[in-house]
C-alpha cells in the first residue's frame, strides 16, 4: 500500500510552527498516527489526554483502532493533536467565575457531568452550559478585571465518586486557597450592590426571555465542535426545572447555586412576582445572607462562637434585669385611632404576660384590675417607626368578635420598642416571652432599625447589618421605594422567616419560587403551522403552553402525558407533535434552533423517568436517545 | 342525674381544698408552681348550651363518666404532685411512691373498679423502668428524681388541658353532645361522632361551624383543633357546630382535573383516567411546594363599608388573593393583594342577595376566625355560580393549608376504608345476632376515656350490648382470646370467649383482632394471666402517663359505666397526636393500626410512579 504524507499540527510546538508531516499508509490506525506524531515532535510530556481533531470536518478522531481509511482521511486532511481537556472560564449561577479544565471532546452532557463532579453538584443532568450574552463593547471599555478563581490544577474527574475530606471533595481540601474556593461555592454570595443589579437588568418582555434559550449548547455534541475555544467563557445553569431528590446534607453546593440562580432570576425579573412576594424574597435573602455569615463563622471557630453566645446570653440577662424574665412592664403611650386626635394618646402603665397585654392607669395600680386586657394571639403587628424622628410606634390589629381593634403603642426609645415589638410578634404567633426565640427576635429588630439610620451611628453597625435594602429587590422596586420605605415592608415579611435555619431559609426561598405561576417555563418564539404571526411556546416539566405574544395570555396547554409522539423535520426545521385524541400541532422555531426545543421536551421526559429508578446511575444513553436528534442515530 | 351533679360539685370543692393545701406546701418547693386546675366555670366550658348545667344534663352517661374520670384524674394528679414534691424535698426515696399495685393487678378481672385499674396501669407505665446496668446510687437517685419531675410536669400539663362540652347538630335535626379537649383534632372528633351516630363514615363527613349573624358556614379541616376556634366564640353566641356531609371537602382529590384544568371543557375531563388523576395530584401536591390552581376571573368584591359590589379581575396565587386594578395588565407586578391567607379563613355564605344585596347568592368571605359580626375587616366576595365559588374556596384552602390537606384526605380515605370493612363485617355479625347491637353508642367514649368500665362480670351489670347468642362463637374472623398476646391471628377460640359482636360502625379498623384483645375477659381468668401484662399492656407513650391518678378511689361509677373501651382507644392511637386524657389500659403505641393493616389494600391514592407516554424513542426522523 502506498505511503502518503499527512500533516498534523501540534499545539505544543507553538502557534506559528508548521504542521508536522508524517508518512502514513491508509491502513494505519489513529493510535499509530498519534504515536508517530509524538515521536516526531520530540517533546517529552504526558500525551495521554491528547487526541486528534479534524479541522475541516470539525470532528474528533477518538477511536484509536480505526484506520485512516475507515475514518475517511486522505492526504488533504488537516489534523491537529490537541489536549481533550482545556481550560474554560465557567460562570456559576452565583456570579462567581471559575477557571477550570473541561472536556472539549465528549458531548456537552458528559462534559457537564464531569464539571459537576468536580464541583460536587449532584444530578448533573439538570444543568447545562450556555453562551453568555454578548456584551456590547462600550466606548469607554473600562476593561474591568473580573475576579477569577483558578482551579485548573484539579485532577480530571474520573468515574470514581470523589472522595470527601472535611466535607468537601479531596481536591478542595488540599490547600487553604482551594478550601476557600469551595466555601464560596457552597455559601451564598453577599447581596450585590443595587447598581450591579441595575446594570445586569434588562427589559424583560417575553421575547427577551425567549432569547435566553437560544444560547444553550447542544448536549449531544462536544464543546470544540460547537466552536468553544480554550479560555472561552460559558455559563453553567440549571436548565431543567425539576430538581430531583434534594438533600441538604449532600447538596450544599447544589442548593446554594440553585438558590443563587433563583435569586438572580427574581432580582432581574426573569420571573415575575408580586410586590408581596418580592418582600418575602427580600426578607429571605437578608436572612440567608446574615445566617450564612454566622454559620461560616461557626464552621471556622466553634470556640469563639460559644463565647459569643455566652456573651449574648449575659447581655440579654442584663438587659432584662429591669423586668421579670417572662414579663415586660413599661410605661407607654396608647391610643385607639378611632378617637384619633392627638389627645387620644394617653400614657398608661403596661404589662405584658404570656400573650396578653394589660394596661393600668399607673404603676401603682398595676396590682389592681387592669383597664383592659388584650390577647395578641392571631393579631397583626406592624411597625410605624422613624429612627430619625425618634418615633417608635407599634400598630396592632387585634381580632375580636366585632372586627379588628386597632391599637397604637408608642414607645419611648429604641430599646423599649425592640423588646415590646418582639414580644408582640411572638404573641401573635401564640408564643410567649419565655420562648427561646425572644432574644434573637429583639436582635433582628434592632439590626433592622440600624439599617434605617441614615448617618453611620456611633455604635458602629456590623458589616452584615449595613445592607442596603435596595440590594434585595429588583430595580423596579428600587425605583418605586426609597430604602427607608422598603425597610419596614421587608421587616414585616422578615418576622415570619427570622427563625429559620440557613438550609430551611434556602429551601423556603426555593419553595416560594417554585410556587410562582410562571415557574419553570422556558420560552421559545415559534410560528405555528398555518399561522401568520409569531407566538410563544412555553416548555415546562409537565406541559407545553401556547402563549399569545402580544397579550401574554395562555392560549392552550398540552400535557406530556397525553403526548403520543413528537418528530423533528430537521430540513425544514419543524417540530410536529401528536397528542391523544388526534390532536396534532406543528411549529417552526424562530428564536432558537429546533434542536433546543427537541432537547427540552426530550430532556423533561428523561427527567420524569428518574423517579422510578432509585439508583444513582445516570442513564446517559437514554438521555441521548430522547434528546439527540438525527445525530444520535 | 342529680346525684351526678352533687358529686360533681363535691369533687370541685375537694379539688379546691387540695390545691390550696398544696399551694402552701409548695412555696418552699423548688418545683414549678402547683397545678392550677382550671375551674370549669372559669372558662367557656360548653358550646351550644344556655348554661353549664344544661350541658351537663345533656351529656350522655358515658360522657359524664369521662368528665368525672377527668376530674378524678385532676385531683389525683394534684395529690400525686403533692406527694412527689414532698418526696423530692425529703431527698427522694429510691422507689416512686405511687405505683403500689403490682402489674398483675391489671389483668385481674375481679377488681372492683376498673378505674383504679386504669390509673394504676398508668402510673406503672410512668415509673422508670428498672435500669439494666447497675448505675451508681447517686445516678439512680438522680434518674428517679428526674423522672418524677418529668411526671409532675406532665401532670401539670394535663391539669391545664382545656375541655369543652360541645353540642353538635346532625343533619336529621338530632344532636349529640360530646366533650372535646384542646389536644383533639377535628379528625378525632369526627371519629367520635362516627361512633355516636349511624352514618356511613365516608370521607365527606365534616364538622362545620355556622354563624347566624354573618350567615356563614365553614367546614373545619381535619387537622385543626376544635377547641381553639370555639373558644373565641362570644358567650351569647348562636353559632352552631354541625356534623354533616360536605361534598366539596375533598372533591379536589377525587377529581383534581376539575380544579387544576378548570379552563378546559368539563365534558372532556369527565372520564379522565384514574392514572392521570393520580399524576395530577402527584405533580401538584407532592413536589417541593404545593401548586395552587391557577384560578383567575371576574368576581364581585363588596366595597369597604359600602353596599355596592364591584367587579374585579381576581387571581389566586400561593401568596394570596390578588386583583388587577382598572387599566392595568394582569402582569404580576401590577397586581394588588386583597388578602394573604396566614391569618384568615374562608367561609361559605348564605343568602347574601338579601342580606348584602349581592349580585348572586354564591358568596364567600375571608376573615379572621375571631371576628363574629359584620366588620370592615371582612372581605366579601361573590361569584357568578356555585361551581366558581367551589373552585375559589377550594383553591384558597389549598393555598392556605398546602400539603396538609392532601394528608388529611389520605388519612380520611384510610379510615373510611377501614370502617367500611367493619360495617360489612358487622352486617354479617348482626345477621346472626338477634338484636342490632347498640354498642357504638355505648362505647362512645367521645374521644375520651373509655370509661373505666366495670368490666362485665357476666351479664348482670347494665351492659348495653346484647348477650351474645351462642352462634357468635363461630363468627368468622373471631376476635382472639382476649387473654392472649394480640398480634397473631386468633387462636382457636375457646368456649365463651367471643362474646362480643363487633360493633357495626367502627371507623378505621379493618383489623378486628388486635383492638379486641382487652375485651371483657371470661369469668374464670386463665391461669397464665400473671404473665400477660407486658404483652397486652405495652408501656404507653409518655404522654399517656400524664393522666393517671391513683390513691383516690374514685366514686364508683358503677350504675352507668358499662362499655368496653378498647376499640375507641385503638382509635386514638391511630389518630396520632391527640390521645385522650384519662387513659384506661393504654393502647398499643400509635403506629399499630397502620402497621397491622396492609395500607396498600385500601389506599386509593397510592401514587404510582408517573408513567409517561414516552414518545417513540426513535421519533426524530430525518425529513
Amino acid at each position: 500500500m502506498a505511503a502518503w504524507d499527512l500533516s498534523v499540527s501540534v499545539e505544543e510546538l507553538g502557534p506559528d510552527a508548521p504542521p508536522l508531516k508524517i508518512s502514513v499508509t491508509s491502513d494505519l490506525h489513529i493510535g499509530g498516527v498519534i504515536l508517530k506524531v509524538v515521536e516526531k515532535s520530540q517533546i517529552k510530556q504526558d500525551w495521554s489526554d491528547h487526541a486528534l481533531w479534524w479541522e475541516q470536518k470539525q470532528q474528533w478522531l477518538l477511536k484509536p483502532s480505526w484506520t485512516l481509511d475507515k475514518c475517511g482521511i486522505h492526504a488533504d486532511a488537516r489534523l491537529c493533536l490537541t489536549p481533550q481537556h482545556k481550560p474554560l472560564r465557567l460562570l456559576l449561577p452565583s456570579g462567581v467565575t471559575l477557571r477550570l479544565r473541561a472536556c472539549f471532546s465528549s458531548p456537552v452532557f458528559r462534559c457537564v457531568t464531569g464539571l459537576c463532579k468536580l464541583l460536587n453538584i449532584r444530578r448533573p443532568e439538570e444543568l447545562s452550559l450556555l453562551w453568555p450574552v454578548e456584551e456590547k463593547k462600550k466606548k469607554k471599555d473600562k476593561d474591568v478585571e473580573e475576579e477569577l478563581y483558578d482551579i485548573t490544577r484539579a485532577p480530571l474527574p474520573s468515574s470514581i465518586i470523589p472522595k470527601l475530606a472535611n466535607g468537601m471533595p479531596a481536591f478542595f481540601a488540599e490547600t487553604p486557597e482551594t478550601e476557600a474556593v469551595y466555601k464560596m461555592l457552597a455559601v451564598s454570595q453577599p447581596a450585590p450592590a443595587p447598581e450591579t443589579i441595575a446594570k445586569l437588568y434588562r427589559s424583560t418582555n417575553i421575547t427577551e426571555k425567549a432569547h435566553i434559550n437560544s444560547r444553550w449548547l447542544d448536549s449531544s455534541r462536544s464543546l470544540l465542535q460547537q466552536g468553544v475555544k480554550e479560555n472561552d467563557k460559558l455559563l453553567l445553569r440549571f436548565k431543567y426545572y425539576t430538581f430531583h431528590d434534594i438533600s441538604p446534607q449532600a447538596d450544599a453546593v447544589r442548593l446554594t447555586q440553585l438558590y443563587e440562580q433563583a435569586r438572580w432570576a427574581i432580582l432581574l425579573e426573569e420571573i415575575e412576582c408580586t410586590e408581596e412576594e418580592m418582600m418575602v424574597f427580600a426578607a429571605l435573602q437578608y436572612h440567608i445572607g446574615k445566617v450564612s455569615l454566622t454559620e461560616q463563622f461557626v464552621a471556622s471557630c466553634p470556640a469563639m462562637d460559644d463565647l459569643d453566645s455566652a456573651l449574648q446570653c449575659l447581655e440579654v440577662k442584663m438587659e432584662g434585669e429591669s423586668s421579670a424574665d417572662d414579663m415586660l412592664v413599661s410605661s407607654m403611650i396608647y391610643t385607639q385611632p378611632k378617637r384619633l386626635t392627638l389627645k387620644g394618646y394617653k400614657q398608661y402603665w403596661f404589662t405584658f404576660k404570656d400573650t396578653t397585654i394589660s394596661y393600668f392607669k399607673s404603676k401603682e395600680e398595676s396590682c389592681k384590675e387592669p383597664i383592659q386586657q388584650m390577647n395578641l394571639k392571631g393579631c397583626e403587628v406592624a411597625p410605624d417607626v422613624s429612627v430619625a424622628g425618634q418615633k417608635f410606634c407599634i400598630r396592632l390589629l387585634i381580632p375580636g368578635p366585632e372586627g379588628m381593634n386597632e391599637v397604637y403603642l408608642r414607645c419611648e426609645h429604641e430599646q423599649q420598642y425592640s423588646r415590646w415589638m418582639a414580644a408582640c410578634r411572638l404573641a401573635s404567633k401564640g408564643k410567649t416571652l419565655a420562648d427561646s426565640s425572644f432574644s434573637s427576635e429583639v436582635q433582628s429588630i434592632q439590626s433592622f432599625l440600624a439599617m434605617q439610620k441614615t448617618t453611620p451611628s456611633t455604635n458602629a453597625a456590623q458589616t452584615d447589618e449595613s445592607i442596603n435594602t435596595h440590594s434585595l429587590v429588583s430595580p423596579r422596586y428600587q425605583k418605586k421605594y426609597k430604602p427607608k420605605q422598603l425597610t419596614p415592608r421587608i421587616l414585616e415579611a422578615y418576622q415570619n422567616v427570622a427563625q429559620l435555619s440557613l438550609t430551611d431559609a434556602i429551601q423556603k426561598f426555593l419553595q416560594i419560587w417554585q410556587a410562582l405561576p410562571d415557574f419553570g417555563l422556558s420560552y421559545i418564539v415559534v410560528r405555528f403551522k398555518g399561522c401568520r404571526k409569531d407566538e410563544v411556546l412555553g416548555i415546562a416539566n409537565n406541559r407545553l403552553i401556547r402563549i399569545d405574544l402580544s397579550v401574554g395570555d395562555v392560549v392552550k396547554t398540552w400535557r406530556y402525558n397525553t403526548m403520543r409522539q413528537w418528530n423533528v423535520n430537521w430540513d425544514i426545521k419543524q417540530v410536529a407533535i401528536e397528542f391523544d385524541g388526534n390532536v396534532n400541532i406543528a411549529f417552526s422555531c424562530v428564536t432558537a434552533d429546533c434542536k433546543i426545543v427537541h432537547e427540552y421536551i426530550g430532556g423533561y421526559i428523561f427527567m420524569s423517568t428518574r423517579s422510578r429508578e432509585q439508583s444513582n446511575t445516570l442513564n446517559e444513553e437514554l438521555f441521548h436517545k430522547l434528546t439527540g436528534g438525527h445525530e444520535a442515530l | 342525674m342529680d346525684d351526678i351533679d352533687a358529686m360533681f360539685s363535691d369533687m370541685l370543692q375537694e379539688m379546691d381544698l387540695l390545691t390550696q393545701s398544696l399551694g402552701e406546701e409548695a412555696e418552699s418547693a423548688p418545683l414549678p408552681k402547683p397545678p392550677t386546675i382550671p375551674g370549669p366555670q372559669e372558662m367557656n366550658f360548653s358550646v351550644g348550651f344556655t348554661d353549664f348545667n344544661a350541658s351537663l344534663h345533656d351529656l350522655e352517661d358515658n360522657d359524664l363518666d369521662a368528665l368525672m374520670a377527668d376530674l378524678v384524674a385532676d385531683i389525683s394528679a394534684t395529690e400525686e404532685k403533692f406527694a412527689t414534691e414532698k418526696d423530692t424535698l425529703k431527698g427522694s426515696a429510691p422507689v416512686a411512691p405511687i405505683p403500689s399495685q403490682p402489674p398483675s393487678n391489671l389483668s385481674f378481672p375481679g377488681s372492683s373498679s376498673t378505674l383504679r385499674q386504669a390509673t394504676s396501669s398508668n402510673s406503672i407505665a410512668a415509673t422508670p423502668p428498672p435500669p439494666t446496668s447497675k448505675p451508681s446510687k447517686e445516678e439512680l437517685e438522680e434518674q428517679i428524681k428526674a423522672d418524677k419531675i418529668k411526671l409532675a410536669l406532665e401532670k401539670l400539663k394535663e391539669a391545664k388541658v382545656k375541655k369543652l362540652v360541645v353540642k353538635v347538630e346532625i343533619m336529621d335535626g338530632s344532636s349529640k353532645t360530646l366533650m372535646v379537649d384542646e389536644r383533639q383534632t377535628v379528625r378525632d372528633v369526627i371519629d367520635n361522632l362516627f361512633e355516636k351516630t349511624h352514618c356511613d363514615c365516608n370521607v365527606d363527613w365534616s364538622v362545620c361551624e355556622t354563624n347566624p349573624d354573618l350567615q356563614t358556614e365553614r367546614g373545619f379541616e381535619d387537622h385543626e383543633n376544635l377547641v381553639e376556634p370555639l373558644s373565641t366564640w362570644t358567650r351569647d353566641t348562636e353559632n352552631k357546630v354541625l356534623f354533616h356531609e360536605k361534598k366539596d371537602k375533598y372533591e379536589v382529590f377525587r377529581n383534581p382535573q376539575n380544579f387544576y384544568m378548570w379552563k378546559k371543557d368539563k365534558k372532556s375531563l369527565k372520564d379522565m383516567k384514574e392514572k392521570d388523576k393520580e399524576q395530577l395530584l402527584e405533580e401538584n401536591f407532592c413536589g417541593a411546594s404545593v401548586i395552587v390552581p391557577d384560578l383567575e376571573g371576574i368576581l364581585y368584591l363588596k366595597e369597604d363599608g359600602k353596599k355596592s359590589w364591584k367587579q374585579r379581575y381576581f387571581l389566586l396565587r400561593a401568596s394570596g388573593l390578588y386583583y388587577s386594578p382598572k387599566g392595568k395588565t394582569k402582569a404580576s407586578r401590577d397586581l394588588v393583594c386583597l388578602v394573604q391567607f396566614d391569618n384568615v379563613n374562608v367561609y361559605y355564605c348564605k343568602e347574601y342577595r338579601i342580606k348584602y344585596k349581592a349580585p348572586t347568592d354564591h358568596c364567600f368571605i375571608l376573615k379572621h376566625s375571631q371576628i363574629q359580626k359584620e366588620s370592615q375587616y371582612i372581605r366579601y366576595l361573590c361569584c357568578d355560580d356555585e361551581w366558581t365559588m367551589t373552585l375559589w374556596v377550594t383553591g384558597i384552602r389549598i393555598a392556605k393549608y398546602g400539603k396538609q390537606l392532601y394528608d388529611n384526605y389520605k388519612a380520611a380515605v384510610r379510615k373510611a376504608a377501614g370502617s367500611a370493612t367493619w360495617a360489612s363485617r358487622s352486617i354479617q355479625a348482626s345477621s346472626s345476632a338477634s338484636t342490632p347491637s347498640p354498642t357504638p353508642k355505648a362505647r362512645a367514649a367521645n374521644g375520651h376515656a373509655p370509661q373505666p368500665a366495670v368490666e362485665t362480670k357476666g351479664s348482670s351489670n347494665q351492659t348495653s350490648f346484647p348477650p351474645p347468642p351462642a352462634s357468635m362463637e363461630t363468627l368468622p374472623p373471631p376476635p382472639p382470646d382476649p387473654m392472649l398476646p394480640p398480634p397473631p391471628p386468633a387462636p382457636p377460640s375457646t368456649n365463651k370467649v367471643n362474646q362480643f359482636p363487633p360493633p357495626p360502625q367502627f371507623p378505621q379498623s379493618s383489623f378486628p383482632p388486635p383492638p379486641m384483645d382487652d375485651l371483657p375477659p371470661p369469668p374464670p381468668p386463665p391461669p397464665e394471666d400473671s404473665e400477660l401484662p407486658p404483652d397486652f399492656l405495652p408501656p404507653p407513650p409518655p404522654i399517656f402517663s400524664s393522666c393517671g391518678g391513683e390513691a383516690l378511689p374514685p366514686p364508683p361509677p358503677d350504675p352507668i359505666a358499662s362499655l368496653p373501651p378498647p376499640p375507641a382507644l385503638q382509635n386514638f392511637a391511630s389518630a396520632g397526636g391527640a390521645p385522650p386524657p384519662p387513659p384506661p389500659p393504654p393502647p398499643p403505641p400509635a403506629p399499630a393500626p397502620a402497621a397491622s393493616k396492609p395500607a396498600g389494600s385500601v389506599r386509593k391514592v397510592a401514587p404510582p410512579p408517573p408513567k409517561r407516554t414516552t414518545p417513540q424513542l426513535a421519533a426524530p426522523s430525518v425529513g
